[in-house]
């Protein structure tokens, strides 16, 4: 899936790992990839969003409000249970995060788009997110780019709608219709804009 | 007696609540460790197979269960 998208929109996916790993949430969610698209500031998504004063810190104030993370740490590892056969799951998780991660414990395995089953240190997709960045791919073909980038994802997290990353940026005063306009006319194949100028 | 010996001796009460209970989080526990050292693993180039010799199963089935069943006679190797 992520074959025909351009460095900077491969690095929005990347960041957005980043930003649910450290805020300690279990899925990545469109908020985390709303987070993704502002921690890059010469991206053409960082820039417009900006321009339309939602900026990183704002974004992700407005998502701990929505999320008051950090998720449960262990999701359903039973520290109690394990304790009465003599396992002490503090000790094996410091071990286990030494070597792979914080965290690395904390997750479920979970299988990806090609059906393997990955380990906790990979933070799975919600449905969400998953289902903006299949949009990001139609919007990509819609505008006649060959390549998926990072705008193209911002425009998958808009027509997906339902999100907290659409929230976000919707409750953050941006007209969305305002928003999208703005963006097709930049990414347009008649732009041909310099990203980043 | 601490609180570790005092629940040990509890889980030693047969009271099925409690031992059932700590074979599932164990369980759990075995999933996510097992995952984490297949990963490892397969990105340090082991075969399906010298993974399965250790963990006591048939290539088979360490394939089947990560690798979704797929591509075994092709990509195995």
């Amino acid at each position: 899936m992520f074959e025909r998208f351009t460095n900077d929109a491969r690095q929005t996916v990347t960041q957005a790992q980043e930003h649910a790993r450290r805020l300690q949430h279990r899925h990545i969610g469109t908020e985390h990839l709303l987070l993704g698209l502002l921690g890059n500031p010469d991206t053409l998504s960082a820039q417009i969003l900006n321009e339309h004063g939602l900026t990183l810190d704002r974004a992700e104030t407005a998502t701990l409000r929505a999320l008051p993370g950090p998720d449960q740490r262990g999701g359903d590892l039973d520290a109690d249970a394990l304790e009465t056969i003599g396992i002490d799951l503090a000790a094996v998780r410091e071990r286990v995060e030494a070597t792979f991660g914080p965290g690395a414990l904390d997750r479920a395995p979970s299988r990806n788009h090609r059906g393997l089953l990955l380990s906790g240190r990979h933070i799975p997709f919600d449905r969400g997110a998953k289902k903006a960045l299949e949009l990001s791919l139609r919007e990509a073909i819609a505008l006649k780019s060959k390549e998926i980038r990072d705008g193209h994802i911002l425009l998958g997290l808009l027509r997906e709608a339902e999100g907290l990353g659409a929230r976000v940026i919707s409750s953050s005063g941006i007209d969305i219709a305002t928003l999208r306009i703005e963006l097709e006319r930049l990414l347009a194949p008649s732009a041909r804009r310099p990203r980043a100028s | 007696m601490n609180d570790t010996a005092q629940l040990a001796s509890d889980a030693g009460s047969r009271d099925p609540g409690i031992g059932l209970r700590a074979v599932r989080a164990l369980r759990v526990l075995v999933e996510r460790l097992e995952a984490l050292q297949v990963e490892n693993a397969r990105t340090q180039g082991w075969s399906w197979q010298e993974i399965a010799t250790l963990l006591g199963v048939t290539r088979q089935a360490v394939h089947k269960k990560y690798a979704g069943g797929r591509g075994l006679l092709r990509r195995e190797k």
